[in-house]
């Protein structure tokens, strides 16, 4: 038997720098069992966002938590966590699921609803206190967009200005982004994410992409992110940056 | 009341020291408490450290698809001096703050994948599926149309209402209008008939007044002359009557007779009693010569 020479994998090096498009991969009529199967490797950019909740959630925070699901399709979904558990429980749950990245949803009171969000193995991490939550289902929001099409991410000028807005925005950039070629994303960009700073708080708002020309519809949902601590760690660790103007709605 | 002082400053608490700041003015009186000073945390180094560990450097711009810019500039002149006085509570100037930038990302962002050769369009045969379900589509659509429709029924309503004010108001004109013409027409009619006007035109007829024979005769003689009746009574009542001569006997008035009737001559006539003809016999007569005689007979035997 002629010994067919393997041909070398292409290692990510070689993605990167090649100019060309990769071509698809034509499989050859006859494969030896023990040739190592060659992969699409357009897909590099592995982020997996794991989107869960605590229980004592509201309706509202639950609609919201689902349609972040919705948007981002490269999210995990996970059974609501008890509050007893410490949070660095979270860490091993995103862990066993095989996600580097997390959202976690806290409701309180059932009324405040925090929101963490982390890079999970090594941190940072992220603690924030969402407000005035519109979810997509609201009939004033007329826009859609297709389920899984990768959204343009647009920051405010504001993020550049101190570094623990620049933390916040490579973050943001990291979990909200839909990686390029996930197999469950749509080739077309047909939507927008705006994170802008006012009144030291973060608004999102998510618009549709009608026209080429700019002309724009909200699809929703909407949120702003009061944000109050900065960790080093994930769910944990030391304290980067904590908010002067964050005033606890205990208070 | 406590009065909550930072007091970095004075470290001891010594009598001599808190007189002297009383009287400076430095510490108000009554009891002063000092306060902890917060400290937020801000570890700019560290935090930098952190982006560059977590941050994924090999990423090419089509990974990550971040843009970061200021709202697209505004049309409106006026809402830009505004914006910065009402930009907290403004809720309206917010949203559009906010659709600006996305505006601006959405243009740079386009010519960006362009470039790239990405295609951004979605083509109109590509069926797939969407956030928001069909259902839900319908249900916003159905509640726009709702919108507009109410609003074009309120412009209509408010529109028959201009109009009937309107019509109202120009109803009453033609009524007052039609009044008017109805009273000039009579006012005219009647001139005519009182014969002060010679022509009128009445329901786009023209009347006009057909003059006698003798009437033509007469103006073209010239002048009118009223009827005998009235040219007597003219003499002798005219002038005022004339009364201071009217009863002066001259020569030829004496010698008058032409007014001289025998029957109403010594008192006879009517006696009276003007009734057209005469009736019966008038109550005062004297009988003749022969009936007293045959009176004065009777009586006498």
């Amino acid at each position: 038997m002629v010994k067919r020479k393997l041909k070398s994998q292409p290692t990510e090096a070689t993605n990167s720098k090649s100019k060309k498009q990769k071509k698809d991969i034509i499989l050859e009529p006859v494969i030896k069992s023990d040739a190592p199967v060659e992969r699409q490797t357009k897909w590099t950019n592995k982020q997996r966002s794991l989107i869960f909740s605590s229980r004592g959630i509201s309706y509202r925070t639950r609609h919201l938590m689902l349609d972040l699901r919705t948007l981002m399709p490269h999210s995990k979904a996970e059974p609501k966590m008890d509050r007893k558990d410490t949070l660095f429980v979270i860490n091993e749950v995103c862990e066993m699921k095989n996600c580097n990245k997390c959202l976690y949803f806290e409701g309180k009171k059932k009324q405040d609803v925090y929101l963490w969000a982390s890079n999970i193995p090594k941190g940072p991490s992220a603690k924030f206190l969402v407000e005035n939550i519109h979810t997509m289902s609201e009939l004033k929001l007329t826009g859609n967009c297709l389920r899984g099409s990768r959204p343009l991410l647009s920051f405010d000028k504001n993020f550049d200005s101190e570094p623990h807005w620049q933390l916040l925005k490579e973050l943001f950039i990291q979990i909200f982004g839909t990686p390029n070629h996930h197999p469950k994303s749509q080739p077309f960009t047909d939507h927008i994410f705006t994170f802008s700073i006012e009144d030291n708080r973060i608004w999102f708002r998510n618009y549709q992409i009608l026209e080429e020309d700019g002309s724009l519809a909200e699809i929703g949902p909407r949120f702003v992110l009061n944000p109050i601590r900065v960790f080093a760690g994930s769910f944990g660790g030391a304290t980067l940056y904590q908010n002067p103007h964050y005033i606890s709605p205990n208070d | 009341m406590v009065d909550t002082v930072m007091r970095s400053s004075l470290d001891s608490d010594s009598d001599e020291e808190i007189q002297e700041a009383l009287a400076a003015g430095t510490i108000k009186p009554g009891l002063v408490v000092e306060e902890q000073k917060k400290t937020f945390i801000n570890n700019r180094e560290g935090i930098k450290e952190k982006i560059k560990e977590f941050s994924l450097v090999n990423l090419k711009w089509i990974e990550r698809l971040d843009l970061s810019n200021k709202p697209a500039p505004e049309t409106n002149q006026i809402t830009a001096e505004d914006e910065n006085e009402q930009s907290q509570n403004d809720d309206f100037n917010r949203e559009m703050r906010f659709y600006r930038q996305a505006q601006a990302s959405v243009l740079l962002g386009l010519t960006k994948l362009a470039e790239l050769s990405v295609p951004t369009k979605r083509p109109e045969d590509y069926f797939a599926e969407m956030a928001k379900s069909d259902d839900h589509m319908k249900k916003v659509r159905s509640k726009l149309l709702e919108k507009k429709m109410s609003l074009e029924r309120s412009e209509k309503a408010k529109k028959l209402r201009e109009l009937r004010k309107y019509g109202k108001k120009v109803q009453q004109e033609v009524l007052q209008q039609r009044q008017k013409e109805k009273k000039e027409m009579l006012d005219s009619v009647k001139k005519f008939r009182k014969g002060q006007v010679d022509k009128i035109d009445i329901l786009d007829e023209t009347i006009e007044r057909q003059p006698k024979q003798k009437q033509a005769q007469q103006m073209k003689n010239g002048q009118f002359k009223p009827n005998k009746k009235r040219e007597f009574k003219n003499k002798k009542f005219g002038f005022g009557g004339q009364k201071k001569r009217s009863k002066y006997n001259t020569a030829e008035s004496a010698a008058d007779v032409s007014e001289f009737r025998a029957k109403n001559a010594h008192g006879k006539g009517t006696g009276g009693n003007f009734k057209g003809k005469k009736q019966g016999k008038p109550k005062n007569q004297r009988p003749g010569k022969s009936r007293r005689k045959t009176m004065k007979n009777k009586g006498r035997k």
